[in-house]
C-alpha cells in the first residue's frame, strides 16, 4: 500500500476533519481531500478505503447506509464520540507541530 | 436511512458490502471525470487507474472488517456477561438470607475438601524432593514368622546384594544416637550412617558446603559431618559460619563439611550425619565380619530401564544364594526374604488408607452440601417465580434465562470456593499435625496451585449441580405458571425436595457410620485394659556415651547410684530403669528366640520367641505390673550366671500350658547358659492397645544392663517436679549424660494411639457437618411443605381433625424421607466399609452397634428437625387459612 507513516496519520487526521460536518461517503470524503489540499498528497484515491475501514474499526468512525445525490445505496461515515476527541487531539498537535517547525524557519541567525 | 446490525454482517455480507462501497467511488468518480469533459469509454480506464489496485484495496477493506466484526462480537460476548454478572450480584444481594446461607453452606463444604486434598496432594501427590524419585527403591529383610517388618541387613549382606545387583547404585543406611560436644550444652543427636554416595544417588545438592566424597567413608578417612537443615536452623541458629567447625562425638573431631537443604525426615529423622567409616560399631571389626550384624538397610536408583519388580526378582535371586551358602547365619530366621520398596511408597503407604477415607468422606460432605443449597436456590426460585415469567414475558428465551441461573449459581459457588480456600488454610496447620502421624511427609502439605485449581474445579462443579439441579423440576411452562398464580407448586417440585431430603440423609448416614465405626474402634482401644498402670509415672531416657560406660558394670554401676538417689527423693513411690516401657513402642524392639531345658530344640521356624524387657528389681512395682505366680525382682538378683528371669502370664499360658513356669530353665544362647525363671507377671499391652499382648521374658537390669536406658518413678501425687527431679539426679551424677524424651506413661499410651483418636476426632467434624447440613436440609423441606399444605390442613382442622393427628400426619412426611434415606444409607455405608477396614481395629466394619446408634441419631434429629414445621402446622387457624387461599 502506497504512503508512508507520516502520510497515514495526515490521512486518518483529514479523514476525521471530511465526516466532521456531519454523514459523508467515501466518495465525497476522498473529493473534500483531494479539493482542500490541491492534490498535494500524491496517492492511489483507493488508500482512503483501508483507513476508513481502519477508524472504523477503532471506533473512531460509525457506519450508516443510505441513498447518495445519484439515487444509488452507499455507505456513510459518521464522527463518533471518540472520533471527534481525536479529530480534536490531533488537530491541536498538528497545529502546535506547524507553529513550532514555522517558528524556527523563520528565526534569526542566532 | 436504515441501520444494520453489525453482528448480521456474516463473510458474504462483508465481501459484499466492500465490493459496492468501492464500486460506488469509481462510479462517482467516472461521473465526475465525464462533467470535466472526458470522453465516457476514457473516464473509467482513468478512475479505475486513479484509484489503485482495487483487488488489493478490497482485500485490505475486508481483512479490517472481518477484524472489527469479530472484536465486536467478543466485546458484546463479554458485555453481555458482565451484564449477567452484575445482574448476579444484585439479585444475590437482594436475598441476603439465601446469599449468606449458601455461602456459608459451600465454603464450609469445598474448605474441607480441599483441606483434604492439599493433604492427599502434599504427601501423595506431590513429587519428591529426590531426582527422578520413581528409580529410587528401599531394600528390607522382613521375616514374616517373626513378624517383624525388617532384621536390616549386615555389611556382608550388603556387599553381596551389591555384587547380585551391579547395575543398581546402592546405598547403605542405618541411624544410631550419638552425643554431641562442642558447641554449648551436650547435645544427644540422631546419625544418620552412610556410604559416601547416599546425597548423591539421591540427587540432594547441599543448601552450603558439600555432601560426603568418594573414599570418605573408607576406614581411616577423616571423621566429617553433614548437618540437616532442621538441626542447623534450630541448633545453630542458621550460622553459615558452621562449615569447618568441629565438634566431638564418640571421643574423636568431626567436622562440619556441609548443610543438607529441607528433606523429609527419611529414613528416619536424623539431625547429622556421617560416614560409615565415622561410625564406631559399623566399622567395628566384629560388625564388618559377622554375617548376622544385621544393623543396616539399604537404598538403591535402578537405572532407568529396570523396574521395580525386576529388581525384585533379582533380588530374590540373590536371597536365594544367600540362604544357600551360609545356612547359619539363617538360624531363627529361616524365612527371611530381601524386599524391594519404591522409596514413595515406603513413605506414604501408611498415610494412603486414611487419606483416601478422608478425601471420600469429605466428598460426601460436599455433596450433602451441595444437596443443601439446591434445596435453598429451589425455594428462592420458587420466591422469583413472577421475575423469571415477566423476563420471559419481555422476551428472554429460556436459555438466555437459564445463563443467568447458572451465572448466578457459578458466581456464587466460586466466591463459595474462594472462602473454602481460606478455611484450608486455617485448617492446614493441624491437619499437618494430623498427617504427621501417618508419613515422613507432613511437611509438604501446603496450599499451591494444585490445591487452588481443585477448589475452583470442585467450586464449579459444585454451582453447576445446584444451579442445574433445581432447573430440573421446572417441567412446567414458565408462562402457564404466571398464568396459574405463583402459589401453585408443581407435585414435581416436592417430589424433588423429598428425593434431595432422602439423597441428603443417605449421604449423611454414609459419613456418620464412618465416623461411628472410627469412634467405636477408638473407644475399644481405649477400654483394652492396659495391663498396667499408667497414672502417676514419669519416664526419661538415657542413651548412655559407650566410649564412657562401656562395660555391663558401669552401667550397673549408673544404675545403681541412679535409683540409690530416685527411691530417697521426696515424693518418689517406687522408682525403676529399664530397656522399654509399656507404650514406648509400637513393635518389637528386642524379640529373642529361646530355648526350654529338657524340650528338644524345635524347626528354628517355631522356636520359642519372646520380647525381653531388662528391668530393675521396683519395675513391676514402679509400672503397676501384678506378679500373679513365683516372686518379682530383688535387688540381691545380680546373678550374670545364673539369671532370674519373670515370664509374663501370656509367655507361659503359650509355652508352660498346663504347668507352672516357676522353677523353668530357658537359654538364649543355645544351651550354653541356663537362667531360671522365678516368678509371672500379668499381661501387658506392651506396645500400646492396638497391638495383641506379646510374650514377655523380664531379666534383672542388674544382670543384663543396657545402654538405653528408660529412667522410670511413680511419684505419690500428679505433679509436674517428677521431669526435673531425673533431670537434676542424672546429672548430678553425670553432668554430660544428656536426658531426652521425658514423658509419662499416661501421656506414652496416648501417643500410640494419637493416629485413631485423631482420624476419629476428624471423621466426627464431618460427620457433625453433615448431620447439621442434612437436618437443616429437612427441616426447610418441612418447613416449606407445611406452608405448601396450609389450606389443606386448614379444611382437615374445620372438619374436625385433631391436632395431635395433624402432628403426627407431618411427621409421618418427615420420618418417611428419613426412613426411606437411612435405607438407602445403610446400602451405600456396607459399600463404602470395605475402604474403613484398614483404619479399624476390634471393630467389624458392618458393626450392627454403630449402624443402630447412627439410625438411631437420624431419627431423634430427624424428630426434631420436623417438630417446629409440625408445630406451625398444628396452630394454623382454620379461617385464616381459607382466607389466604
Amino acid at each position: 500500500m502506497a504512503g508512508s507513516d507520516l502520510f497515514v496519520g495526515t490521512l486518518d487526521v483529514l479523514i476525521l476533519k471530511a465526516v466532521s460536518w456531519g454523514p459523508t461517503h467515501g466518495y465525497a470524503i476522498g473529493r473534500w481531500i483531494r479539493q482542500t489540499t490541491n492534490d498535494a498528497l500524491q496517492v492511489q484515491e483507493g488508500a482512503l478505503y483501508p483507513a476508513l475501514h481502519r477508524l472504523q474499526r477503532k471506533g473512531l468512525l460509525d457506519e450508516e447506509w443510505g441513498v447518495s445525490e445519484t439515487g444509488r445505496e452507499a455507505k456513510y461515515y459518521r464522527l463518533t464520540a471518540a472520533g471527534r476527541r481525536e479529530l480534536r487531539a490531533e488537530a491541536a498537535r498538528w497545529n502546535e507541530h506547524a507553529k513550532a517547525v514555522s517558528l524556527a524557519l523563520s528565526a534569526a541567525k542566532p | 436511512m436504515k441501520r444494520r446490525f453489525h453482528l448480521s454482517i456474516g463473510e458474504r455480507g462483508v465481501q459484499k458490502d466492500v465490493a459496492s462501497e468501492l464500486a460506488f467511488y469509481i462510479d462517482m468518480r467516472t461521473r465526475e471525470l465525464i462533467a470535466a469533459g472526458v470522453p465516457p469509454d476514457q473516464a473509467l480506464a482513468d478512475a479505475t487507474a486513479a484509484f489503485g489496485n482495487v483487488g488489493a484495496i478490497e482485500a485490505a477493506c475486508r481483512d479490517e472488517r472481518r477484524r472489527d466484526v469479530r472484536s465486536r462480537a467478543w466485546r458484546e460476548r463479554i458485555a453481555s456477561v458482565g451484564g449477567d454478572l452484575r445482574y448476579a450480584v444484585r439479585t444475590l444481594t437482594h436475598t441476603p438470607g439465601y446469599t449468606v446461607a449458601a455461602l456459608f453452606t459451600l465454603a464450609l463444604g469445598i474448605g474441607a475438601n480441599s483441606a483434604i486434598f492439599s493433604m492427599v496432594n502434599g504427601v501423595l501427590l506431590r513429587r519428591l524432593p529426590y531426582a527422578n524419585a520413581e528409580h529410587l527403591i528401599v531394600l528390607q529383610q522382613p521375616v514374616a514368622s517373626l513378624g517383624i517388618g525388617d532384621i536390616a541387613f549386615s555389611p556382608l549382606e550388603v556387599a553381596d546384594v551389591r555384587a547380585g545387583m551391579p547395575r543398581a547404585a546402592i546405598d547403605e543406611y542405618h541411624s544410631m544416637s550419638f552425643d554431641l560436644l562442642g558447641h554449648g550444652e551436650p547435645r544427644h543427636v540422631q546419625t544418620g550412617v552412610v556410604s559416601a554416595d547416599f546425597f548423591r544417588e539421591l540427587g540432594v545438592r547441599p543448601l552450603l558446603g558439600r555432601t560426603f566424597a568418594d573414599g570418605e567413608d573408607q576406614d581411616g578417612a577423616a571423621p566429617v559431618l553433614v548437618l540437616s537443615y532442621q538441626f542447623w536452623v534450630d541448633q545453630l541458629g542458621a550460622d553459615s559460619s558452621i562449615i569447618g567447625q568441629s565438634f566431638t562425638m564418640n571421643d574423636r573431631q568431626h567436622v562440619v563439611i556441609g548443610v543438607l537443604p529441607p528433606l523429609p525426615p527419611y529414613p528416619d529423622r536424623n539431625d547429622v550425619w556421617m560416614p560409615i567409616s565415622s561410625c564406631p560399631f559399623r566399622s567395628s571389626p566384629q560388625v564388618k565380619s559377622t554375617r548376622t550384624a544385621r544393623m543396616v538397610s539399604m537404598v538403591a536408583r535402578l537405572p532407568d530401564d529396570m523396574t521395580p519388580a525386576e529388581a525384585q526378582r533379582r533380588l530374590s535371586l540373590v536371597e536365594a544364594r544367600l540362604h544357600a551358602a551360609y545356612p547359619d547365619a539363617y538360624k531363627g530366621v529361616r524365612d527371611a526374604t530381601i524386599t524391594a520398596t519404591p522409596v514413595h511408597a515406603s513413605m506414604t503407604d501408611s498415610a494412603r488408607p486414611a487419606f483416601l477415607v478422608l478425601l471420600g468422606i469429605a466428598g460426601l460432605v460436599l455433596l450433602v452440601a451441595c444437596i443443601n443449597v439446591a434445596h435453598l436456590t429451589l425455594a428462592r426460585q420458587l420466591r422469583r417465580q413472577r421475575e423469571l415469567a415477566i423476563r420471559v414475558a419481555l422476551g428472554a428465551g429460556r436459555r438466555r434465562l437459564l445463563r443467568q441461573l447458572v451465572t448466578e449459581s457459578l458466581l456464587l459457588s466460586i466466591a463459595g470456593g474462594a472462602l473454602g480456600l481460606v478455611v484450608a488454610r486455617v485448617a492446614m496447620g493441624a491437619l499437618g499435625q494430623f498427617a504427621s502421624q501417618f508419613t515422613v511427609r507432613a511437611d509438604a502439605i501446603v496450599l499451591d496451585w494444585r490445591v487452588t485449581l481443585f477448589a475452583l474445579g470442585i467450586a464449579i462443579v459444585a454451582g453447576l449441580v445446584f444451579g442445574v439441579l433445581p432447573l430440573a423440576a421446572d417441567r412446567h411452562d414458565v408462562v402457564s405458571r404466571l398464568r396459574d398464580g405463583a402459589s401453585t407448586a408443581g407435585t414435581g417440585r416436592v417430589r424433588l425436595r423429598g428425593a434431595l431430603v432422602v439423597g441428603e440423609v443417605a449421604l449423611a448416614f454414609v459419613v456418620l457410620v464412618g465416623a461411628g465405626l472410627a469412634i467405636r474402634s477408638f473407644a475399644r482401644l481405649m477400654s483394652t485394659a492396659p495391663g498396667y498402670d499408667p497414672q502417676n509415672v514419669v519416664t526419661a531416657r538415657l542413651v548412655l556415651n559407650f566410649t564412657k560406660y562401656k562395660t555391663r558394670h558401669d552401667m550397673r554401676a549408673l544404675g545403681d547410684q541412679l535409683l540409690q538417689r530416685l527411691q530417697g527423693a521426696p515424693g518418689v513411690v517406687a522408682a525403676a530403669v529399664a530397656n522399654e516401657f509399656p507404650a514406648s513402642s509400637s513393635q518389637p524392639r528386642n524379640l529373642s528366640l529361646f530355648s526350654i531345658r529338657g524340650r528338644p530344640a524345635p524347626d528354628s521356624l517355631h522356636q520359642p520367641k519372646a520380647e525381653v524387657n531388662v528391668v530393675s528389681a521396683d519395675y513391676f512395682r514402679t509400672v503397676g505390673v501384678p506378679i500373679v505366680a513365683g516372686r518379682a525382682f530383688t535387688a540381691a538378683d545380680r546373678d550374670t550366671l545364673n539369671v532370674a528371669l519373670i515370664v509374663s502370664a501370656s509367655a507361659a499360658r503359650r509355652y508352660f500350658p498346663n504347668e507352672s513356669p516357676i522353677g523353668k530353665q530357658l537359654s538364649f544362647n543355645n544351651g550354653k547358659s541356663w537362667y531360671t525363671v522365678v516368678g509371672e507377671s500379668g499381661d501387658v499391652r506392651q506396645f500400646g492397645p492396638a497391638v495383641d499382648i506379646p510374650e514377655q521374658v523380664y531379666a534383672p537390669f542388674a544382670s543384663t544392663g543396657t545402654n538405653d536406658v528408660r529412667v522410670l518413678i511413680r511419684e505419690s501425687n500428679p505433679t509436674a517436679l517428677g521431669a526435673r527431679l531425673i533431670d537434676q539426679i542424672v546429672h548430678s551424677i553425670d553432668p554430660q549424660q544428656p536426658v531426652i524424651d521425658v514423658e509419662t506413661l499416661a501421656d506414652a499410651r496416648r501417643d500410640v494411639l494419637a493416629s485413631p483418636r485423631e482420624t476419629a476426632l476428624l471423621l466426627s467434624g464431618f460427620a457433625a457437618l453433615a448431620l447439621a447440613i442434612a437436618a437443616a436440609g429437612l427441616g426447610g423441606v418441612m418447613a416449606y411443605s407445611v406452608g405448601q399444605r396450609t389450606s389443606e390442613f386448614g379444611i382437615r382442622m374445620a372438619l374436625g381433625a385433631e391436632r395431635a393427628s395433624i402432628l403426627r400426619l407431618v411427621l409421618a412426611q418427615g420420618l418417611w424421607l428419613v426412613v426411606v434415606g437411612v435405607a438407602i444409607g445403610i446400602g451405600g455405608s456396607i459399600a463404602f466399609g470395605a475402604g474403613m477396614s484398614k483404619l479399624l481395629t476390634g471393630v467389624p466394619r458392618s458393626d450392627p452397634l454403630t449402624y443402630a446408634g447412627v439410625a438411631a441419631v437420624f431419627l431423634i434429629v430427624a424428630m426434631l428437625a420436623c417438630l417446629v414445621p409440625a408445630r406451625r402446622a398444628t396452630a394454623i387457624d382454620p379461617a385464616s387459612a381459607f382466607r389466604a387461599s
